[in-house]
């Protein structure tokens, strides 16, 4: 088999016993690798209605056709599991070496189930799995616990992937953290703490073999040019903190919890301000040559990564007017291995419910606040005190209070919001209301459309469904071959592209339509997970406060989204899926995906649903 | 033209304005020269106080000037030269420092004597050199100087240059001066008839055309070094317009951010108008007051 190895490493952490298995390849076809082949593997392993800190919930890691290939930006891989923090899927990219030393291991998931009866780490040398104690690294950082596990193994070249202090107390929006980037959201974090699984590391010696080399290398070098041209300057120049003082000036910077759309601070917090004062160094993902990362230096002399997410989730959304306060603030989360977004979309629920005396137990915590910001990050790690609440995210924890700050808590099936109002972008709103793993700005690219010019941004209808399921469906190839995103506006035919790449890597004759297909077919099966584990129409849905508050200020004062509006939204966007009215897949549209006993497998016993 | 406020009104400033000249070559008082429908010393006090917490016009003993929202002081001595008028007017005036100017120059440019005065943090003068010359009537002078300028009045040392390599004073370049100002109309003297009639046409010619801010955002900001840009245009102006008048103010863009023929950008960058409509044709049309913001063309992260 080309691009992949056919097979999966499953760990069972109660029984400690391993099992290699194959992949068949009909089911790699039908699903690629990464978010598509861990879906898959989810939809089997997952017993239905599992709860998401059981033994038996699966954590999978897998890796993709592309990783290896040393095609530009795609030294990655995927972690899916059941989401403590939504109940429904969670899949999570991140890239570093682990990706490649992953997939050098000869495998295409690691599925990794029970429970251990202490804190260990799992450590795969070629085709030995080992489990050992980690009892020492139990508090330690991902950094910290990286550079530990490599001094024992004594070996600098073993690549971990690693829990903080917050996955270990099963802080729901905790990460798994790899050479300092991060599987970020959703909390698979949490699910490995609840495993008792400190990290993994992994050494390995496969390659992986191609249909046709020089057919690749040939691709390789014509997108690593494209790579350097203007489509990426954004991206090498400056990286993702460019969106900050554009957002707001467009009026879409989330603020206040939501309660603006602009920050009248943003220029001190500009991806241009931090630029010039705080700049340190430029770096990049394994394989990459786009390079976006950017590291800035804090007052107290650390070099610390930053993208717009965190900056805005940290920054306006919290009323953080100072950079160096989000520096240390996201210095913290790395430290602890929390998700940024969640962080802060949970610390901005608790800001305003506290200003408006829902939270007496926190006073201080207050928009704008530094101090007690930065030491609220360390309490939610540690589970103590209000950190306790907070821990369990905004959904649950405006449950739990109650009253009006349900209505303050600013999230999707659970997952807190990312930096794009949706109600000055009415795509973006649309994507995020109906994203199977919640709140999300990358399983979609929603907000392109309204970036565009294709569309008014703030106006709704019908029509915009039609672009989030397309939307949707390519952003599901991009994950499953794995490429990055920032990379996708460099292809000038993606999937004719895509499927040439595939066919040369796989050796399969992939027409584009069969690509767009897969991609389809990712994203339903997605869909049927979330179904399978309780998903109802009322889960496709956002915020209140989004529904009923117009924007107070920018140059879209006085714009809102109403119920009425989104629901004309949703028919569009299930009846461009094929999809019920109420959003349910029916069996039609299984048939049209394949999705059938002999073709894969893995779907045999999916409830099938009739439409009407 | 209308000026373009670039700055909030700078509190600890004052602006200068020399009146008492001869007028000789002009042949009658060049203050009240009718410009714009007004006095000409009125239009310019006018556009400074825009900008400016306090305006201080210096004029010869007994000179006769229309009512100005002005503090009005006089020289001492009567045609002591450009020392004598800005000294007597720094004197008077109860700004930390003061952009001193002369009631000739009918071209008020805003955004380069913003840009001027952002530059004194760290000098005592900011002087503009223009076609190989100091324009030290367009410059901004520290209050400290006081004390240098007043010992070259008594040792008859008329000519500001003087003060120049005794103090802190940075020289603002052409290419810094172009960017914001491109054919140096701020130096613009009006001493004949001639060159008052050649005001007024330019004037008309000014007033028949539109104004737009650029934004730059991103990686073109941290190219251009500035946030923002204005620029005129001709009426019924496009984007190719705009687009070919930044790259003629901030060359640095040409060739990373404005294709070569000038008149569009290059793929990794599109337009936003006002915030709302995002538009990359080039015949797309500009109004007056637009706002156009270049970004990244990739919203993404």
């Amino acid at each position: 088999m080309y691009g992949f190895h056919g097979r999966l490493l499953h760990i069972d952490l109660s029984t400690r016993q391993s099992s290699w298995r194959e992949l068949e390849e009909a089911r790699l076809r039908a699903f690629l690798g990464g978010i598509g082949l861990g879906t898959s593997l989810l939809y089997e392993f997952a017993p239905p209605g599992v709860d998401p800190f059981a033994p038996a919930n699966p954590l999978i890691f897998t890796s993709a056709p592309l990783v290896g290939t040393g095609l530009t930006t795609t030294a990655k891989f995927a972690v899916v599991t059941k989401s403590p923090l939504t109940g429904f899927i969670a899949d999570s990219l991140s890239s570093s070496h682990f990706a490649l030393e992953l997939k050098r291991l000869g495998l295409d998931a690691l599925v990794i189930t029970g429970q251990a009866a202490s804190t260990v780490y799992i450590y795969i040398n070629d085709q030995e799995v080992e489990i050992r104690a980690a009892e020492p690294l139990r508090g330690k950082s991902p950094c910290e616990t990286e550079a530990l596990i490599r001094s024992e193994l004594n070996s600098p070249a073993v690549c971990v992937a690693a829990i903080g202090k917050a996955g270990e107390n099963r802080v729901r929006f905790a990460t798994i953290s790899n050479e300092g980037r991060h599987a970020g959201r959703g909390g698979v974090g949490a699910v490995m703490g609840s495993k008792n699984l400190k990290a993994i590391a992994v050494c390995g010696g496969r390659e992986t073999q191609v249909a046709d080399s020089k057919g690749i290398e040939a691709i390789a070098d014509s997108l690593r040019q494209r790579s350097l041209g203007s489509l990426t300057d954004k991206y090498r120049k400056i990286g993702t903190v460019a969106n900050l003082a554009v957002f707001n000036r467009l009026g879409t910077l989330p603020t206040r919890n939501f309660q603006q759309s602009t920050f009248d601070h943003a220029e001190a917090l500009s991806g241009e301000s931090l630029t010039e004062h705080n700049f340190s160094r430029r770096h990049g993902c394994a394989s990459c040559t786009i390079r976006c990362e950017r590291l800035f230096k804090a007052l107290n002399g650390a070099e610390q990564r930053l993208e717009y997410e965190t900056l805005f989730a940290l920054g306006p959304l919290c009323g953080i007017k100072d950079p160096e306060v989000v520096l240390q603030a996201a210095q913290l989360c790395d430290l602890y291995g929390l998700d940024t977004i969640s962080t802060g979309g949970t610390l901005s629920w608790a800001m305003e419910c506290s200003e408006k005396g829902l939270l007496p137990e926190a006073q201080d915590l207050r928009f704008g606040e530094p101090n007690a910001l930065l030491a609220a990050i360390p309490l939610i790690a540690r589970r103590e005190g209000l950190g306790a609440l907070l821990a369990e995210g905004s959904k649950r924890a405006a449950v739990e209070i109650g009253g009006a700050s349900l209505y303050w808590a600013m999230h999707v099936k659970g997952l807190e919001l990312p930096g794009y109002e949706p109600r000055s972008l009415k795509t973006m709103a649309l994507g995020l209301a109906v994203s199977p793993r919640g709140a999300c700005h990358n399983r979609s690219g929603a907000y392109e459309a309204d970036f565009s010019g294709e569309v008014d941004r703030l106006r709704a209808d019908a029509g915009r469904g039609a672009l989030v399921a397309a939307s949707e469906d390519f952003a599901a190839v991009l994950d499953s071959l794995i490429v990055c995103k920032f990379l996708r506006k460099c292809f000038t035919d993606f999937y004719g592209e895509g499927a040439e790449l595939l066919s040369k890597v796989t050796g399969w004759d992939c027409s584009s339509d069969e690509l767009r297909r897969i991609g389809e077919r990712i994203h339903n099966l997605k869909k049927l997970f979330n179904m399978r584990e309780g998903w109802r129409s009322a889960d496709d849905w956002l915020p209140e406060r989004l529904l009923s508050e117009t924007l107070p200020t920018g140059v879209a004062q006085g714009t809102g989204l109403t119920s009425n509006e989104l629901r004309e939204m949703l028919q569009g966007y299930y009846q461009a899926r094929g999809w019920d009215q109420n959003g349910l897949v029916p069996e039609k549209k299984l048939r049209e995906l394949g999705l059938t006993l002999d073709r894969v497998q893995v779907v045999q016993n999916v409830p099938i649903v009739q439409a009407g | 033209m209308s000026p373009v406020i670039v700055e909030p009104v700078k509190r600890n400033a004052s602006a200068v304005i020399l009146a008492g000249g001869k007028s000789s070559r002009m042949g009658r008082p060049k203050a009240l020269l009718q410009f714009d429908n007004e006095p000409l010393i009125v239009h310019i006090v006018r556009a400074l106080k825009s900008m400016f917490a306090e305006a201080v016009v210096v004029a010869a003993p007994e000179q006769e000037l229309p009512p100005l929202p002005a503090l009005l002081v006089r020289d001492e001595v009567a045609y002591q030269g450009p020392v004598g008028g800005i000294y007597y007017g720094l004197k008077a005036a109860r700004g930390e420092f003061g952009f001193v100017t002369s009631c000739d120059v009918a071209f008020t440019n805003l955004s380069l004597i913003s840009y001027l005065t952002s530059q004194i943090a760290d000098y005592d003068v900011v002087v503009p050199y223009w076609q190989e010359r100091f324009q030290p009537l367009h410059a901004v002078y520290r209050r400290s100087v006081l004390p240098l300028l007043k010992e070259q009045l008594e040792r008859g040392e008329l000519r500001p240059i003087f003060l120049y390599d005794k103090v802190r004073t940075r020289k603002i370049g052409e290419d810094e001066i172009r960017r914001l100002d491109p054919e140096g109309l701020s130096f613009f003297n009006m001493n004949t008839p001639e060159d008052y009639e050649e005001a007024l046409k330019r004037w008309e010619r000014m007033r028949s055309s539109l104004t737009c801010t650029v934004e730059l955002f991103g990686a073109a900001r941290l190219l251009a070094k500035t946030r923002e840009v204005s620029l005129a245009l001709p009426q019924e102006a496009t984007l190719s317009h705009v687009f070919a008048a930044l790259a003629e103010r901030v060359p640095v863009l040409v060739g990373r951010v404005i294709n070569s023929d000038g008149g569009s950008l290059f793929s990794g960058y599109t337009c936003n108008i006002n915030g709302l409509d995002f538009v990359r044709s080039p015949s797309a049309r500009i109004c007056s007051g637009d706002k156009i913001f270049i970004l990244s063309a990739d919203a993404g992260g």
